[in-house]
């Protein structure tokens, strides 16, 4: 995952102009430095030792890796790794963004992409969590600070199946991968997986899986939520709930992990599911992913209410399956939840200490 | 013009830029043509337009309208510098008019869209280009485009009852009225159709709407020749029939599709003719048999009637223009020489030199295309950073437009002439080109609406 990037696979690009049809991002901002096509120029250009300039640097910076055009690329081409190579690049040059410089120092001094000082752990309901396990729950930065009742339902129903937490889990590494910086609190988060002894991952955000999966070395299993879920369903006795929901894919769970059944599958044993007007390989993005949320937030934000317009009529729930996803649709007026919010609501009886109702 | 950019920011805000990496990626459509646009500006309104043109006027800027960029022969490509007009964010649909049968729109709105939205009323708008999905149906106007079902439905030009242009002076015209017919002097709307920009901007377009057909067929046969095929063509139509698509995919076009997947369901054991027809139930099963019966030649023919069916065979068909590079990673399709046409008894004779062009230059050729309207496209791949490769593609490219041209045809059937094709206007127009130049002359006296294209 590092070096440059190969600017064969950039003169694949015959500019055909496919990727402007679904690219999120320059349906908001019209310009074609902002899709897909126009990135691949500009990437191209600045490997031949072109200089950036502003409008380059927001070019690459603007896209949320959501891989909607590789999915649609007659020639095939994988630009959200292109895109992130690039940024590699630019990041090597020593050119960081305010945004993106805020991000590693908050998560060399913290160690979490939020710059929080209190306890990672804080949410946890559990007094004892053993040191050794077959699995490993991964909270994310996301959850553990923002979302403590996701972490601590997520906690409550998949520890008895024989999982634990880490002591000192650190960013996974996703924020700055994604926008090009090297992370180093992977090896960190390494060791303590190591010294669980866990055989398995299990994440329940999208930004951690694609990293966990793809940027760690594959020594041991990495399971979605969704995926872990829908493995133990008959163990969790779920009840069915008389109420209709969507689903909303994450882009790093479907487009990029191919992870579009486990999460249906998961809803469906518990409720009705209507899909959205776009979905699973051609789910649009929230606008949340590859940095665009903390470096264009009036972008992110505008994204996510573009998002919002593909609900099905008379539903509002949408289950998701990443907190940033559903912080993003959230902030934009919707009603999201996460998976095991929806799976809390299905047990037999309530876990504790996890309210009575879905929030957010 | 050191000050232009402070004037276009007047008119249009932020719209307008002259950033070097956003002018770098308006420099290229899909073409091999390069030009750097000096300025780029994104209007949202005909008087937006006209007082761009205006003031490139009284400066002698040249201006280059382009729609998604998606052009195969760098019609939108600024050859010689200045204003780039970036029409795609005028997308709005203005009026749908389903009692007189017809649509306004703004020259941005992607075909695709448009049909989306005519749909649920039960219409269509025909002419459907490969890039419907992301072209503009101002690029199409402006290029005369067409697509598979032309053959039945006529080219965008058959659409199109009035446009809005902005003139090269700003002035803004209608060119034709809400009437499906008029005999009322020139036909001004022909005239803007194809002119790729030369002679005025289009700002908007009312459009005629076609009934969606409730049936349709496909026929696939498969001959031991080209020329059998061509010949079965033509005894269809001679039979009456008007199929809604007529396609021809060689073999060797076959035989890389079915390297790229081998569950395809197609016939592999001959050169295949491609006939749809639409209609009703009953015509169409009519016409599928009388297609069937002009196709005696054939090694084998198979009807296809089930929507998944006709789907996945479409799907195959479009897979064509990407399918090489699937096959050899090395290897890129280079859009050079694709799209000459020739009447449709000269086909089999176009393949054949085709096919020995390409052979000649040790070029890998796929020949495919609407055989219905003799609408050939060569696919020619290469590897594209071998310098020697292009010399060799571009001699070929050359030698398959003049063989066009012999047999009476056209160089540029479908996609439009931009630069990539203008040293052919010459010998395909004679003295029509002088006639041309004249009438660009009277329109655009300065030269300033994308300068250096069609050959004029």
């Amino acid at each position: 995952m590092t070096g440059k990037p190969d600017i064969r696979e950039i003169l694949k690009c015959v500019r055909c102009g496919t990727c402007r049809s679904v690219c999120p991002v320059f349906r908001e901002l019209g310009w074609e430095s902002t899709s897909a096509r126009g990135r691949l120029m500009i990437a191209g250009h600045l490997l031949d030792g072109g200089l950036p300039d502003e409008a380059a640097l927001a070019s690459l910076r603007s896209c949320t890796t959501c891989g909607i055009c590789k999915e649609i690329c007659p020639a095939e081409i994988n630009s959200p790794q292109l895109i992130e190579g690039a940024r590699r690049a630019i990041s090597g040059r020593g050119l960081l963004s305010e945004a993106q410089l805020k991000l590693k120092t908050r998560i060399q001094a913290t160690g979490n992409s939020l710059g929080e000082a209190q306890d990672r752990l804080a949410w946890m309901t559990e007094k004892e969590i053993p040191d050794r396990a077959k699995a490993v729950y991964f909270a994310g930065c996301l959850n553990s600070y923002r979302y403590p009742q996701v972490t601590a339902r997520t906690l409550s129903i998949i520890k008895p199946l024989g999982v634990t937490v880490l002591k000192n889990e650190r960013c996974c590494g996703s924020p700055l991968l994604r926008t090009g910086i090297a992370a180093e609190t992977i090896d960190h988060n390494l060791e303590q997986i190591r010294a669980t002894g866990a055989e398995t991952v299990i994440t329940g955000c999208a930004g951690c899986y694609t990293t966990l999966k793809n940027d760690y070395p594959p020594e041991f299993e990495v399971l979605s939520l969704s995926e872990f879920l829908e493995e133990h369903i008959s163990d969790l006795k779920l009840k069915s709930l008389d109420i209709t929901v969507t689903y909303h894919d994450p882009c790093h769970m479907g487009r990029h992990n191919r992870i579009f059944d486990p999460p249906r599958r998961v809803i469906e044993a518990i409720c009705n599911l209507e899909e959205m007007k776009w979905s699973r390989e051609e789910a649009r993005c929230c606008g949340g992913g590859g940095g665009v949320r903390s470096g264009y937030p009036d972008l992110s934000l505008r994204m996510a209410r573009r998002r919002l317009e593909d609900l099905p009529s008379n539903v509002e729930t949408i289950v998701t399956t990443c907190p940033l996803c559903m912080k993003n649709l959230n902030d934009a007026g919707g009603m999201a939840i996460d998976l095991i919010d929806l799976v809390a609501q299905a047990l037999p009886e309530h876990a504790s200490g996890s309210g009575s109702s879905p929030g957010h | 013009m050191m000050n232009l950019i402070d004037d276009l920011r007047r008119l249009v805000g932020d719209r307008a830029t002259d950033s070097s990496s956003e002018r770098l990626c308006y420099s290229r459509d899909a073409s091999q043509v390069r030009g750097l646009p000096d300025y780029v500006v994104r209007p949202l309104n005909a008087i937006e337009v006209s007082e761009i043109v205006r003031l490139a006027g009284r400066l002698g800027v040249p201006v280059t309208p382009r729609g998604a960029g998606t052009g195969l022969a760098g019609g939108a490509v600024p050859i010689k510098g200045g204003i780039l007009l970036d029409l795609s964010g005028m997308d709005r649909m203005l009026e749908l008019d389903l009692d007189d049968l017809q649509v306004q729109i703004e020259p941005g709105v992607i075909p695709e869209r448009l049909n989306w939205a005519l749909k649920e009323h039960g219409f269509f708008f025909p002419p459907d280009p490969g890039s419907s999905a992301m072209c503009t149906i101002g690029g199409m106007i402006a290029n005369n485009a067409s697509g598979m079902r032309c053959v039945k439905y006529g080219t965008t030009r058959d659409h199109v009852l009035d446009l809005e242009v902005v003139m090269a002076d700003g002035r803004v015209i209608h060119t034709g009225s809400r009437m499906l017919k008029s005999s009322a002097g020139y036909d001004l709307t022909r005239l803007m159709v194809g002119s790729e920009g030369t002679l005025g901007i289009i700002t908007a377009a009312r459009l005629r709407i076609t009934p969606l057909p409730r049936a349709r067929r496909l026929i696939a046969a498969s001959f031991p020749t080209a020329e059998a095929g061509a010949r079965a063509v033509i005894e269809a139509f001679s039979a009456g029939i008007v199929p809604s698509a007529c396609e021809i995919l060689d073999r060797t076009t076959l035989m890389v599709l079915s390297k790229c997947n081998p569950n395809l369901a197609l016939p592999m054991d001959g050169d295949l003719i491609l006939f749809e027809v639409d209609g009703s139930e009953q015509s169409t099963a009519e016409e599928a048999e009388q297609i069937e019966r002009a196709c005696s030649a054939a090694i084998s023919v198979r009807i296809a009637t089930g929507k998944e069916e006709m789907e996945e065979i479409w799907a195959a068909r479009r897979l064509v223009g990407a399918a090489v590079s699937r096959l050899d990673p090395n290897l890129s399709r280079v859009y050079l020489g694709e799209d000459v046409g020739v009447p449709i008894s000269q086909i089999p004779t176009l393949i054949a030199r085709v096919e020995r062009i390409a052979e000649e230059a040790g070029i890998p050729a796929m020949k495919y295309g609407h055989i219905g309207d003799g609408n050939l496209h060569a696919a020619l791949f290469i590897d594209i950073t071998d310098e020697d490769r292009w010399g060799a593609l571009e001699r070929a490219a050359d030698r398959i437009h003049l063989a066009a041209l012999d047999l009476g045809g056209t160089v540029s059937a479908e996609h439009g002439i931009g630069l990539a094709r203008a040293r052919y206007m010459e010998r395909q127009w004679g003295e029509g080109l002088d006639l041309m130049r004249s009438i660009k002359r009277a329109i655009d006296p300065q030269g300033i609406l994308n300068p250096g294209k069609l050959g004029l």
